[in-house]
């Protein structure tokens, strides 16, 4: 039995009173891109707030890096290597560029190395640099999502989750974005990604899982999935047939 | 009305009110710092600031140390009152919903509020040192030495928090946390010692504007409603959020009161301050300095 | 209006009702003059109607009042003035009536400006703000509200302490029907569907400034009923009394404790809190204050969704709507911070 970097075994997840997650399994294995895919409504995002600790499962387990992380905080979760950008980036809009990357590398022992995760975030996000002192809000949408992936890349993440990064993003950027995700994987970081956008995520990914309605619809690696009847016809019209 | 007889008289005036109001100001910020961490206004803040100013009423009745190091003494004291209120009260409320703090926060006042009568009896105290009646002259205005010191440090207070805020890591991280506490969780930020700095800070402010307060003025332990309730239209005049706002708010307060107080009388001179009040919640709820994002029916 | 009751609220019913039956016989089987219990039930009979007064115009629209005391000093002053101008006698229900609709007719006066443009905090310190000016007003009227010092009345005119007691009792009744009424009809429909949320009941087209302003006025009416009768117990009125900040917080803090927005919570708390001070005032006068400030804070941290959500398991979540933060970006949740 392989070891998974994370491990997301039979959870199910509730808010109040209705079931959003039901007994959904999951990994995810070093140095690979992840990726969630579905309808809204599909439980998804859910997941991923699961595995950061923002909302707690009624039942299953989640284990990362061997460890259980159901009953920790959400703090205590991201200082063991996973950071989340979660649904619309919840970027600090009164704080600037910089003060927002500086706060992604806010503890003490990531603080170290502040200057040279600087470095790296420009590196990879060149557009950032010209605009350190403004404030986060005034950034264009596609700017905001670049922000926020390059905060959580401050605190040198173990594992990336980003939860819809191409929502509500120009063409031009999306594009930008997949190719971006698939540089830092390049250079290490494995991530989990939640998307609708279905294309350009087989494009990238590694392995798919399929969720609806809180469920695992269907699971495999793009290649397979495209020549799976079942899955082009749910996504038809997102997918080429003969791609 | 009273007419001023001349430019002199109007600056005066003016001046008292600035520096009444820096001693506002302070307070402010410290309830424009809480409601940033806990989204309600700290009620008993007041309260707090009566504390503080029976403290240094009895450490110099007790020992004769001048007030004014009351300063230096109350800022470390009061910072850890407040760690330990929020740590121990608050944080378990935080879930439950700002209802439950603000009750909470209420309950508290009137708790402070009648232990210190009990303990230290209703009747109104004043610190009176050798020099609480001396003053200077900028020309042909009179200052008070004590409120002009006490507006020095106000100003100094606010610098520093200022300066806190946007110059520290800790200062960026609970701005952080004030408009995002799951955001900065996510960045492993803990949210709650964030919060507990910044509610601390909010009660040594507290603590200097009381130890202002019992220098200046007499006072007795239900003093603190009134003070809560100046320094909650201190921060509606210049906005929730501002720093720098909160000061300002406090001497534009400052200056309608000492004004109305001379023209027309003191007992109207708070019926101006709250009309002014409603007025500014109405036409401009964000006050001078804070930002147009306000929800509108 | 009595369609469909389950026969659990039957009996609920006829508790209540027999519970009625009690506080109306009960002054007549002692003298009234001397019982404690009679006074006791007097004053909580008020506190039930001022926390349902309350309840009605924050607890029910999710726009938290913090003004009610003036409501209460305006149907002191109002039933004072015209008792000593010879235009109202004693224990006049005309001069009651009058304290109600003036204390109402205010209401509509600052409900108008303040509920159309407030929200959350800022109705709440509006309120607060519109009462302190009062407040002032009152201490600065000259001869009609001779300041500070206050009206004297003739306390000559004293009956009984039957009269008081029924006619508290009459107030809480009245103020009961009246909350039955709003709430059972399309009114409190639509006052419930403005608290839970209120963009989409006016998306709906309720007109929600109109029910906000009838429910913060009929709140303010009771309130105002109060404190006519209460100028009647007193024969004395003087600013400290009538808007004593009391009348705003404890009445509010029943309501909560009960369960704001529910139709018996806020009286359970009346009874409760009522009780709870009047014991520690028994046992520990001196300290009394001070446990009863402690109990408030014991509520905050344990009880803050009320009684009644234990009893009913039904968590209405009002208290955690009415005190929305004051600016909310819908879209993306965010709300204010410091700094500049």
């Amino acid at each position: 039995m392989a070891n998974h970097l994370l491990e997301v075994r039979n959870v199910e997840i509730f808010y109040g009173d209705a079931q959003a997650v039901w007994g959904v399994s999951f990994h995810v294995d070093t140095g690979k891109i992840v990726a969630l895919v579905g309808a809204n409504g599909g439980g998804k995002s859910t997941l991923l707030n699961s595995i950061s600790s923002v909302i707690r499962p009624s039942k299953g387990e989640i284990v990362f890096s061997g460890k259980s992380v159901v009953r920790l905080k959400p703090e205590e979760v991201a200082a063991m290597g996973i950071s989340h950008v979660p649904e619309g980036r919840r970027l600090f809009s009164r704080l600037t560029v910089l003060e927002n990357l500086e706060l992604g590398a806010y503890p003490p022992n990531i603080r170290r190395y502040m200057k040279e995760s600087l470095e790296r975030a420009f590196d990879f996000f060149p557009l950032l640099r010209d605009r350190i002192h403004q404030a986060a809000g005034t950034l264009s949408g596609g700017e905001q999502q670049m922000l926020a992936i390059a905060r959580a890349l401050m605190a040198r993440p173990i594992l990336l989750m980003l939860d819809e990064p191409s929502l509500g993003l120009a063409p031009l950027f999306v594009e930008r974005l997949f190719e971006t995700i698939q540089t830092l994987n390049g250079s290490g970081i494995t991530v989990l990604l939640v998307e609708q956008n279905v294309h350009q995520t087989l494009e990238i990914a590694d392995y798919v899982y399929v969720l609806q309605t809180g469920t695992l619809k269907m699971e495999g690696r793009p290649e397979d999935l495209l020549g799976n009847p079942d899955f082009r016809q749910a996504f038809l019209g997102m997918v080429r047939a003969d791609t | 009305m009273t007419g001023f007889t001349s430019f002199a008289v109007f600056f005066q005036i003016l001046i008292n009110g600035v520096l009444l109001g820096c001693m506002y100001g302070v307070a402010a910020i410290g309830l424009s710092l809480i409601f940033g961490c806990m989204e309600i206004i700290f009620i008993a803040q007041g309260a707090v600031m009566i504390l503080a100013a029976y403290s240094i009423y009895w450490m110099f009745t007790l020992t004769s140390i001048d007030p004014f190091f009351g300063f230096l003494v109350i800022l470390p004291i009061f910072f850890g009152l407040g760690w330990l209120m929020y740590v121990g009260l608050f944080q378990r409320v935080q879930k439950a919903g700002k209802n439950s703090s603000l009750l909470l926060a209420f309950g508290l006042m009137i708790l402070l509020e009648h232990l210190m009568a009990l303990i230290w009896s209703p009747n109104t105290r004043s610190v009176t040192t050798s020099y609480s009646a001396s003053a200077f002259n900028l020309g042909r205005i009179n200052v008070s030495v004590t409120r002009f010191v006490v507006a020095i440090v106000a100003l100094a207070a606010t610098g520093f928090v200022f300066l806190f805020l946007k110059r520290t890591m800790l200062g960026k991280a609970v701005r952080g946390v004030s408009e995002d506490r799951l955001a900065a969780s996510l960045l492993a930020i803990n949210p709650v010692r964030v919060s507990a700095t910044t509610f601390a800070i909010g009660i040594a402010l507290a603590g200097v504007a009381g130890v202002a307060t019992c220098i200046i003025y007499p006072f007795d332990p239900y003093f603190g409603f009134l003070f809560s309730l100046k320094a909650l239209i201190a921060v509606a005049f210049g906005g929730l959020g501002s720093v720098g706002g909160a000061l300002l708010g406090g001497v534009i307060l400052g200056v309608l009161e000492s004004l109305s107080s001379y023209t027309i009388s003191a007992g109207w001179a708070d019926a101006v301050t709250y009309a002014a009040f409603l007025l500014v919640l109405i036409l401009r709820p964000e006050g001078l300095l804070g930002r147009r994002s306000v929800e509108r029916p | 209006m009595l369609r469909g009751i389950a026969s659990k609220q039957k009996i609920g019913y006829s508790l209540g009702l027999l519970l009625l039956a009690l506080f109306v016989v009960y002054p007549f089987l002692v003298d009234a003059e001397a019982s404690y219990l009679v006074y006791f039930l007097y004053s909580t009979f008020i506190y039930v109607a001022l926390a349902q007064g309350w309840n009605l115009a924050s607890g029910y629209t999710g726009q938290v009042s913090l003004g009610q005391h003036a409501f209460f000093g305006i149907g002191c002053y109002v039933t004072a003035i015209t008792w000593r101008a010879g235009l109202t006698g004693y224990l006049d229900p005309l001069a009651m009536f009058m304290s109600g609709v003036g204390a109402a007719l205010v209401a509509i006066a600052i409900g108008l400006p303040l509920l159309a443009k407030l929200k959350g905090d800022y109705f709440a310190l509006g309120t607060l703000g519109v009462a302190e000016i009062l407040r002032v007003i009152a201490i600065n009227g000259g001869h009609l509200t001779e300041g500070v010092a206050g009206i004297s009345l003739p306390s000559s005119a004293y009956l009984s302490m039957r009269h008081y007691y029924f006619i508290a009792l009459s107030i809480a009744l009245i103020t009961l029907a009246l909350l039955w009424l709003m709430t059972r009809s399309s009114i409190g429909l639509a006052l419930v569907a403005i608290r839970e949320d209120e963009t989409a009941a006016a998306a709906n087209g309720i007109g929600t400034l109109k029910y906000k302003i009838l429910a913060f006025a009929v709140g303010a009416f009771v309130t105002g009923l109060c404190g006519s009768l209460n100028a009647y117990y007193m024969f004395h009125i003087h600013t400290a009394g009538a808007f004593n900040l009391n009348l705003v917080v404890i009445p509010i803090l029943m309501a909560i404790l009960g369960g704001a927005g529910t139709f018996l919570g806020p009286i359970l708390g009346a009874f409760i809190l009522a009780g709870v001070f009047e014991l520690a005032n028994i046992w520990m006068p001196a300290l009394h204050p001070i446990f009863s400030a402690a109990f408030i804070v014991l509520v905050a941290l344990f009880l803050p969704d009320g009684i009644m959500s234990h009893i009913t398991g039904h968590k209405p979540g009002v208290l955690r709507k009415m005190f929305p933060s004051m600016w909310v970006l819908k879209t993306d949740g965010k709300e204010s911070s410091i700094g500049d």
